[in-house]
């Protein structure tokens, strides 16, 4: 019961209006910053953290946690609205978001994924309120091998994403491991495709890329098809607001995202993109309108969206209880928790119960000041629909290379930005779908130095990637989920497969 | 007449006297070591007044050394510009065939620094660091040293471990981690057998219980940390991870004198005392001639072992 | 018009197989530093290599066989416009500043977009840029490159 004190005292202090006031302004300027293209929740935090130095500790947390979330639901919201993702956890989530928003269901769009970002994070902070100490051990299992054949059910999952053609969904996959390919190699510092290119040498950065490939592509397309009335973006159509239907199509989606996402955010080298990219693939699998997926399926930004907000708090699970910061916000939420005194650690639930409890409930806290702030806001976020085109894409594309810019202010960046959109341009000509080009580039690194760490270990022994029950039995369902439709193609079904997968892109 | 007036806006901004204050560059992405130095820097920098609007720019890429190269060439003497750095660049500069080096600036101080440790988990069977060297004597392939990225401080620790216990630094099994945070996960989770990075990584584990310290590469024990040093194990190995603040190539004596005495002032404050203590960094200021001295047998050192290792030809 | 397609589609196929090309000469020429794992830093571009020239023959045969979707009509002029707004800003961003480098961008893109009139959109994408400049940098401390246009406002920074 101990626990369950500390969090009502929490709490508490957290509802006083003072706080509340603290959460509302983090939460505005968090959403405000992250909705800019390009900036994702690590440069959103970095850059608002001092804001919060001039406060005590417990308005500082809570402030720190409404940036936080407000950085994370403001990427999803251009992601909708725009096809700009500013990170590449809510990539998947402009897969089908801006479907939506282009057939004039922006509105609904925006409220599943406000809804399920607040529930998934409702119930992954009581998830790590209760249970951190007994999944960070589950976490610390996870080896080289287990998360290689981790990577490896990512990998087959995630062709869910490729839309109607093997081909062209293939060779944009093998494009992205290409890319991926760049850079130093970590495992051996070698230089790796850079051509004695200095800029290269720490490979391809994931956000420029993703915000090139989207965000630039999608305006060269936009610019070159304008005479084309017809692809007329209609701001709304219908309700702004979520409908019975998408209510009773989206619940489901947003608790299976959330027990997704939590695991996969908990674990040091998950990564929150991988649970958006399986949860992706669960709603696309378990959908009863597979039709819809790739034309704005409300199931595909219902659950990755909650999947991405899960994993955020479960990031939270090895840096309280380990002091590990695992993804980049991460470690600028260490550096802004030593400002307080506060070092993570195994010790740090017994030594610093009011801090740590006075975070948990300011996340709580701000995550619903989130959902309070935000729904009123979706009638205005989808009127941004209706400014013309020129001065759309014009902002967007300010936008898009002000992110790239304050990320890194080298013409370099800027060189590979410009380069990238025109690829992004010329793949949509020929109907490549782009997700899986961006889904290699970031997954293809973290599978090999998996596989090579855990080859050096066992000393160059294969078989130790199936000797560990875990590691073996997500490579088992990894070889199911790619056989099984294989035999059914087999036994004369492939009809009914090709109509499941959706075209897109 | 138009081109006049453009040009003359062009000519004016040139001619114009650069801006007061500094502007630190932090060669790495946001949130780690050199970024929170830079920032830490930009509070107490403007806190103490000692210049009131400062500002941090991270340079990221290829361990510091395309901040570097971007810094040397943009800033030729602007005695307002600073770059943070540290041991990490030396290796990264010998080991990605750097154009620029660190003698194309004008480093004015360590700041800080760190020493290494190396750990087992609490499960493993090796109790002292004379049973890790027995170990990593009779079989280096099956002694697996989890640590930062290849090259870098951890690398070249191990590196001049197995070579001062009579190992080829060649043979050695290193499993590099992005970062020291992977890297405590996979040692926690008795992944590998050992781990190596700096002492603050693995402190609170240590204090927990849940981690085995077994050496540190100070040159004498570290208060607080219950070890021996390397030396003491016989094994001839010092090294620190420090940090240190550099200026602009082709400054005047006075310019490096005024800087220099603006980088002491900070560190001298109470403020940056404070911050150190808050963020576990202990200060191993160090200026003028002794840290040039340092600086080049840091330098020696690490081109040999990089050599040894195999990652430098 | 099948054949326009195709020459479309071999020249693509003819792309993966020099992305591949250039990735097995690069790879040639790393050390074999595979250590105990005995998986090297030349290994996984090999193999994406020979993929991508399966890829390449694939893209073949599916070009042959008219597989290829239609592409959809596009008018040049104006995604030309947007990639010189992209470029301009590129080169001139160092130079001229964020504010006037952007501007033109912004100028730039709603010229491809349909305003055509430059005389009134690179002002108003000035003053846009310049107003998003000076709430980044001066607020939010984030470091844009500053111009002429910059510095004649915020002489003391």
């Amino acid at each position: 019961m101990g626990a369950f004190d500390f969090l009502l005292q929490g709490l508490a202090t957290a509802a006083e209006p003072m706080m509340l006031l603290y959460a509302l302004i983090g939460v505005t300027l968090g959403t405000a910053v992250g909705v800019l293209p390009g900036i994702g929740p690590a440069l959103t935090v970095a850059l608002l953290l001092p804001v919060t130095y001039r406060l005590d500790a417990a308005g500082s947390l809570i402030m720190f946690a409404g940036i936080y979330y407000g950085g994370m639901y403001g990427g999803s919201t251009t992601s909708i609205l725009l096809n700009t993702p500013g990170e590449s956890a809510s990539i998947i989530t402009a897969l089908e978001g801006n479907k939506m928003a282009r057939k004039g269901r922006g509105g609904p769009a925006l409220a599943t994924a406000a809804i399920g970002s607040f529930i998934a994070g409702l119930i992954a902070t009581l998830l790590l309120a209760f249970l951190a100490p007994s999944i960070v051990k589950v976490a610390l299992v996870f080896g080289p091998r287990e998360y290689f054949a981790l990577m490896v059910l990512a990998f087959v999952t995630v062709s869910a994403a490729f839309g109607d053609s093997a081909l062209r969904g293939l060779t944009s996959l093998f494009l992205g491991l290409a890319l991926a390919c760049v850079g130093i190699d970590q495992l051996t510092g070698q230089a790796r495709l850079s051509f004695g290119v200095p800029e290269l040498l720490d490979g391809i950065e994931v956000t420029t890329m993703a915000v090139a490939m989207f965000a630039v592509g999608e305006a060269l397309f936009i610019a070159g098809q304008r005479n084309h009335q017809e692809d007329e973006v209609t701001a709304v159509k219908g309700s702004v607001w979520m409908s019975r239907r998408d209510w009773a199509r989206s619940w489901k989606p947003w608790l299976r995202g959330t027990f997704i996402g939590f695991p996969i955010g908990a674990m040091p080298a998950g990564g929150a993109e991988i649970g958006t990219f399986l949860s992706y693939a669960t709603e696309k699998k378990l959908t009863k309108h597979p039709e819809e997926f790739g034309n704005g399926a409300i199931e595909g930004v219902a659950g990755p969206e909650a999947a991405n907000n899960a994993s955020a708090a479960g990031t939270l699970v090895p840096l309280l209880t380990l002091g590990l910061p695992t993804s980049a916000t991460a470690a600028i939420m260490l550096a802004g928790f030593q400002q307080f005194g506060l070092q993570p650690g195994p010790l740090l639930f017994a030594t610093n119960p009011t801090l740590v409890w006075g975070l948990i409930a300011s996340l709580l806290i701000a995550n619903a000041m989130l959902l309070v702030l935000n729904l009123p806001m979706i009638g205005l976020w989808v009127k941004l629909l209706t400014v013309p085109k020129p001065w759309l894409y014009a902002g967007i594309l300010l936008f898009a290379t002000l992110g790239t810019i304050g990320a890194n202010p080298s013409s370099f960046e800027l060189g590979m930005l410009l380069g990238f959109g025109v690829l992004g341009y010329v793949m949509r000509l020929f109907g490549y779908p782009i997700a899986p080009i961006v889904v290699g580039l970031i997954l293809g690194p973290m599978a090999e130095q998996q596989l090579r760490r855990a080859l050096a270990i066992s000393q160059g022994d294969w078989t130790t990637l199936v000797h560990s029950p875990i590691a073996a039995v997500l490579l088992g369902i990894a070889a199911l989920a790619l056989i099984v439709p294989l035999i059914l193609r087999a036994r004369g079904k492939g009809q009914v497969l090709s109509q499941l997968a959706g075209d897109e892109d | 007449m138009k081109h006049f007036v453009l040009a003359s806006m062009f000519a004016g901004a040139i001619a114009m006297p650069a801006m007061a204050d500094y502007t630190i560059i932090a060669p790495a992405n946001p949130g780690g070591g050199w970024d929170q130095t830079a920032r830490t820097m930009q509070t107490v920098l403007q806190e103490e007044g000692i210049s009131p609007s400062t500002q941090v720019q991270n340079v990221p890429g290829a361990g510091g050394t395309i901040g570097l190269a971007q810094f040397a060439s943009q800033n030729k003497g602007n005695a307002d510009a600073l770059i943070v750095g540290g041991y990490v660049m030396v290796g990264a500069i010998l080991t990605n065939n750097s154009p620029v080096s660190l003698k194309d600036v004008t480093p004015i101080a360590r700041l800080t620094g760190e020493y290494e440790a190396i750990v087992v988990p609490a499960a493993s069977p090796l109790k002292d660091i004379a049973g890790l060297i027995e170990a990593l004597k009779a079989d280096p392939g099956a002694v697996s040293w989890a640590g930062g990225s290849a090259g870098g401080t951890d690398h070249i620790a191990v590196g001049l471990i197995a070579k001062a216990a009579g190992v080829d630094p060649t043979k050695i099994n290193y499993i590099a981690y992005s970062g020291g945070g992977e890297a405590l996960a996979a040692i926690l989770g008795n992944q590998v057998t050992a781990g190596i990075s700096s002492l603050g990584e693995f402190d609170a584990q240590i204090k927990a219980g849940t981690l085995r310290l077994l050496a540190v590469s100070a040159p004498e024990r570290i208060e607080g940390a219950d070890a021996p040093t390397l030396k003491e194990a016989g094994l001839d190995v010092e090294l620190q991870n420090w940090r240190m603040v550099a200026a602009a190539p082709g400054l005047s004596d006075e310019q490096k004198a005024k800087v220099t005495a603006d980088v002491e002032k900070m560190v001298k404050s109470e403020n940056w005392q404070k911050q150190l203590a808050d963020k576990g960094w202990s200060d191993t200021y160090l200026s003028g001639a002794d840290f040039d001295a340092q600086l080049e047998k840091d330098v020696t050192s690490t081109e040999a072992i990089l050599k040894d290792i195999g990652l430098v030809k | 018009m099948p054949r326009r397609r195709d020459t479309a589609a071999l020249v693509i196929a003819a792309g993966l197989a020099l992305v591949a090309g250039v990735m097995l000469w690069d790879s040639a020429r790393l050390a074999d530093l595979g250590g105990y794992s005995g998986v090297g830093p030349a290994s996984v571009p090999r193999v994406v290599a020979y993929c991508l020239l399966g890829l390449a023959v694939w893209t073949v045969v599916a070009a042959l066989k008219g597989d290829f979707p239609a592409r959809p009509q596009q008018n040049v002029p104006p995604v030309l416009w947007i990639i010189a707004g992209l470029a301009a800003q590129l080169v001139l961003l160092h130079v001229a500043g964020f504010s006037i480098a952007t501007g033109i961008l912004f100028a730039f893109t709603a010229r491809a977009f349909g305003k055509t009139n430059l005389a009134k959109t690179l002002p108003i994408g000035i003053v846009f840029a310049f107003v998003v400049w000076m709430v980044f940098s001066q607020l939010l401390m984030l470091h844009l490159p500053p111009g002429p246009l910059e510095h004649l406002i915020f002489r003391q920074g």
